[in-house]
């Protein structure tokens, strides 16, 4: 069983970001941590399953000072799991990072998504260069596992810039990193962005693949985040915070993503139970975009999944079929499905 | 009704001339429909006609009017707006004594016109010129005038002029029609004759016929005779026509029109131009002028979801039930699987019937593109019809091709005819006329193989003069021509839905146009997919899509799978509308791609 923690403040609006998050609204704060450790505890009595990973996301966790959290860490295991926090290079002071690694944090995802200056206010992030690189160096100081997230395919991208930034990232000696095509989403300012043609992926996965940085999913380099990893895989997850979903025996868990309602009722949930074919579908994209790869019972789909093998566009092992080319998962899946 | 009060009139128009506007006119002067009632352009009935502003059924009212004090009958007869339909058209004419020719005032005369009013006149109507929309600033009434007279040779001098749209002269044209159309006569006095002008399902009574009584009565009861089907049915019920409300009748004698109900399941047994008359006491000959519907151009129809082909039978029998002129026969594609070879009138009548398919029975389709009757002579002293490409025989045994040929006629305006001749000339053309009507309008008349005009002739025609050319044809005759069959091989397979017949000194630059717009319209696969062109055996064009480099959303937001999920159902919706053939999927599109090639 995976737990995702949703902590939606943030400090600033992302021009591109279409999460649950709010500005404006920390007065909430500690109904808020107060909900989430009402929501928590009640999950918690209702599974077996241990708990593997732990991911706290928004939002911006790093907008909430440390002690927020304390009560939330007293309901987990303190040790033998791994524990992610999201941070902004803005808010994750060594202060913050060190007390969250005190209570049992021991990876950190830093949103820095560019140390190109042009490209980090064309985004509106709230953060410049040499913030970045004090959060990056004040997080190795107390964790050895941290990761950066980088946005690519804006308008402002360049293959010199995408490059500078990867080279970056490898001069610092950190063991992963999430690299994110820009989606404009609707109801956000990119709603109507016009986007480069083609796609800076290929080269970015083949400049970090050279480096050691194997990808493990569309998005994903390095050392794997074994909470991403076990989405992909079809695990369960409890889902903890307003938007935050829940997944459990073919059954998703929709909170009130909705800030003050979700406070008002913390263990309200939506309910979305998925078909056999739902769920076949999701383990087929899901497996086809990440290393976890696909198996399927079906006989029109092996026959399918045999094909591409010999084409050369799967790789067949022990009756699991890997994805060469994670950029082709939905082609793939849709040719599977069809 | 005494016949000699009696007048059947048609109205010859160009489309946007304002043909169902001054019908609706006419009808509001007579009184004939409440205001209420009255919706715009009552005379279309169908939605695919109202939103493409064409008639495509003949439909007719009967209307009543005192003038002098002495009562009236005057019958509205429509046509049918489109030149795929000039057989119906020329029955429709036929049912009456006269027609009133409409012309835009600030327009002028249109080559569908012209080719209207000598169907009239060769049945013998009078023909009032009408001149319409005369109070736009734009009208011109005396160039029109002349131009009717340069054009067709009819004395204008007593012209009506008239506004449908403010109502403007509508009563002097209805005196005017009373005063110059001949009341009906009956020619045979002793025989019952009626001629089917047109026939339609409905969903009550069953398959209805329109008829026009020429001599005799039909009475309610009576045992009749079709003619030319030699079948035999009993009247159930007479209805005078009327666009809201038919009104029933217990007979209908000469000269007057009715709808005939027989509870027929089809229409099939009611062919336009077949003529009526008693089973027990025939006519000695049927009226003149009735043939057989003969498709001019055909087309394979498959649905793209392989299990839908009985759906898609059930669907084209209940447009049978309605559509007389609708022929098909299952065939079988190496490519497409099962579907119907379906033969039409003309290029409207396909897309309508495809449209139709589509909206109203949910099927997605595959129409191929759409190709004439070939007449081939064999080697062997044998012949056969081909009316589909990959059905042509191996040019070995072949001796002739011959293939039809239309007389086009085209309007335009003198700065465009160098455009037109250019394009006629690519189209293998033969001049047979240039004329002016005036300084301005030139008429073109030329004899080109049907095959070059049934595709997308009238489109590239209309983009070329800025719409302001105006275009007919009808059929002539079967010419030689030299002709080759040019095939297309999608990742190394045949595909016979995409082989065309082609002249054969163009076989070369079609193959490779056709090549590079396949290359245009099919999206990126999985796969290399290579495209080749190939007359017999030999490649004479190819091309590689090179396989998609991406289709995946990087970004998965954490738990929402759900999310991901429903947009990969909704692409995998969009690729149902694409046919896979082999490994490859072609959009619609791709099948007639052939239409988008100059």
């Amino acid at each position: 069983m995976l737990l995702y923690l949703h902590v939606p403040y943030c400090d600033s609006k992302c021009h591109y970001c279409a999460f649950n998050s709010y500005t404006g609204m920390f007065h909430t704060k500690d109904a808020y941590f107060e909900a989430l450790y009402k929501q928590l505890r009640h999950l918690l009595g209702q599974t077996d399953e241990p708990i593997e990973t732990v991911f706290i996301g928004g939002g911006t966790p790093s907008a909430v000072q440390a002690h927020y959290y304390e009560k939330i860490f007293s309901l987990l295991p303190r040790s033998g799991i791994e524990i992610t926090a999201e941070a902004n290079p803005g808010s994750a002071t060594g202060e913050w990072i060190k007390q969250m690694a005190d209570m049992g944090v021991n990876r950190l995802s830093l949103g820095v998504q560019s140390f190109d200056e042009d490209k980090l206010r064309f985004l509106n992030r709230a953060h410049d260069q040499n913030m970045a690189l004090e959060a990056i160096e004040a997080a190795k100081q107390y964790l050895e596992r941290v990761s950066l997230d980088l946005i690519y395919n804006t308008p402002v991208d360049s293959k010199k810039l995408l490059q500078k930034d990867l080279d970056t990232f490898l001069s610092l000696g950190l063991e992963h990193i999430s690299c994110y095509e820009l989606t404009p989403e609707a109801g956000t300012r990119f709603a109507d962005l016009t986007l480069p043609e083609g796609s800076f992926g290929p080269l970015i996965k083949e400049k970090l693949e050279r480096s050691g940085f194997g990808a493990y999913e569309v998005s994903n380099y390095g050392k794997p985040s074994l909470h991403n990893l076990g989405y992909w895989q079809y695990k369960n997850y409890l889902g903890v915070g307003a938007g935050a979903i829940g997944f459990n025996g073919g059954i998703r868990y929709y909170p009130h993503s909705d800030l003050n309602a979700y406070i008002a009722d913390p263990l309200f949930t939506k309910k979305e139970r998925l078909s056999a074919a739902d769920m076949e579908m999701e383990k087929i994209f899901l497996g086809l975009r990440s290393s976890v790869g696909v198996t399927s019972e079906n006989p029109a789909v092996i026959k399918r999944l045999k094909h591409l093998a010999d084409e050369g566009k799967l790789i067949e092992k022990r009756n699991r079929f890997y994805n060469r080319d994670f950029f082709l998962a939905d082609e793939i899946a849709l040719y599977l499905l069809k | 009704m005494n016949s000699q009060n009696i007048r059947n009139f048609s109205i010859i128009a160009h489309i946007d001339h304002g043909k169902s506007t001054l019908a609706d006119r006419i009808i509001q002067e007579c009184n004939a429909v409440s205001d209420r009632e009255l919706s715009a352009q009552m005379m279309d009935t169908m939605d695919i006609e109202k939103e493409r502003g064409i008639t495509i059924k003949a439909q007719s009212v009967r209307l009543n009017y005192v003038k002098e004090g002495q009562e009236y009958v005057i019958n509205l007869i429509d046509t049918p707006g489109h030149v795929d339909f000039s057989y119906e058209v020329s029955r429709s004419l036929a049912a009456c004594e006269g027609a009133l020719l409409v012309v835009d005032a600030s327009q002028g005369v249109e080559a569908q016109t012209i080719a209207n009013v000598y169907m009239a006149l060769d049945n013998d109507l009078e023909i009032i010129p009408v001149l319409n929309k005369i109070d736009l600033p734009a009208a011109d009434a005396d160039r029109v005038a002349e131009e009717i007279e340069e054009s067709i040779g009819l004395d204008c001098t007593d012209a009506l002029h008239v506004s449908a749209k403010s109502g403007l002269g509508i009563k002097e044209l209805i005196d005017a029609i009373i005063e110059r159309v001949p009341a009906p006569e009956s020619k045979n006095e002793g025989e019952v004759k009626a001629m089917i002008y047109d026939s339609w399902f409905d969903n009550y009574l069953g398959a209805l016929a329109l008829v026009r009584v020429f001599d005799g009565e039909i009475k309610k009861g009576d045992n009749i005779l079709i003619m030319n089907t030699g079948k035999k049915h009993e009247v159930n019920n007479i209805m005078y026509p009327h666009p809201v409300k038919p009104v029933d009748t217990n007979a209908i004698g000469v000269g007057e029109v009715g709808i005939v109900v027989l509870g027929l399941k089809s229409v099939s047994d009611l062919a336009v131009g077949d003529t009526m008359t008693l089973a027990n006491d025939p006519a000695k000959e049927p009226i003149a002028g009735y043939e057989e519907v003969k498709p001019f151009v055909f087309a394979g129809i498959y649905p793209i979801e392989t299990d839908r082909f009985e759906d898609l039978r059930d669907a084209l029998d209940k447009l049978k039930l309605n559509d007389a002129s609708l022929q098909y026969e299952p065939e079988t594609s190496a490519a497409l699987g099962f579907g119907f070879r379906v033969g039409f009138l003309g290029m409207l009548h396909m897309e309508v019937v495809k449209e139709r398919l589509e909206r109203e029975y949910n099927i997605d389709l595959i129409a191929t593109a759409p190709t004439v009757v070939y007449h081939v002579h064999l080697t062997d002293g044998t012949h056969l019809k081909v009316e589909n490409p990959s059905q042509m025989p191996d040019p070995q045994k072949i001796d002739v091709i011959e293939e039809p040929y239309v007389r086009a006629t085209i309007l335009t305006p003198n700065e465009f005819v160098g455009n037109i001749i250019t394009m006629l000339n690519n189209r293998r053309g033969i001049q047979e006329k240039m004329d002016y009507l005036n300084e301005d309008r030139v008429m073109l008349v030329y004899a080109v193989p049907m095959s070059e005009i049934v595709t997308d002739f009238y489109d590239k025609l209309k983009s070329a003069t800025k719409g302001y050319a105006s275009f007919d044809y009808e059929m002539i005759e079967y010419r030689e021509g030299d002709l080759v069959k040019l095939d297309l091989k999608v990742a190394g397979e045949d595909v016979d839905a995409l082989s065309i017949i082609v002249p054969k000194d163009k076989a070369y630059s079609r193959g490779k146009d056709l090549v590079a717009k396949m290359k245009e319209i099919v999206p990126r696969q999985l796969f290399e997919v290579s495209i080749q062109a190939s007359l017999g055996n030999k490649i004479i064009s190819a091309t590689k899509i090179s396989a998609m480099r991406k289709n995946v959303t990087a970004k998965c937001y954490g738990g929402d799978i759900s999310r991901k999920r429903k947009l990969l159902e909704k692409q995998k919706e969009g690729k149902k509308r694409m046919k896979s053939v082999g490994s490859v999927e072609l959009p619609q599109e791709a099948f007639l791609s052939v239409l988008k090639i100059d």
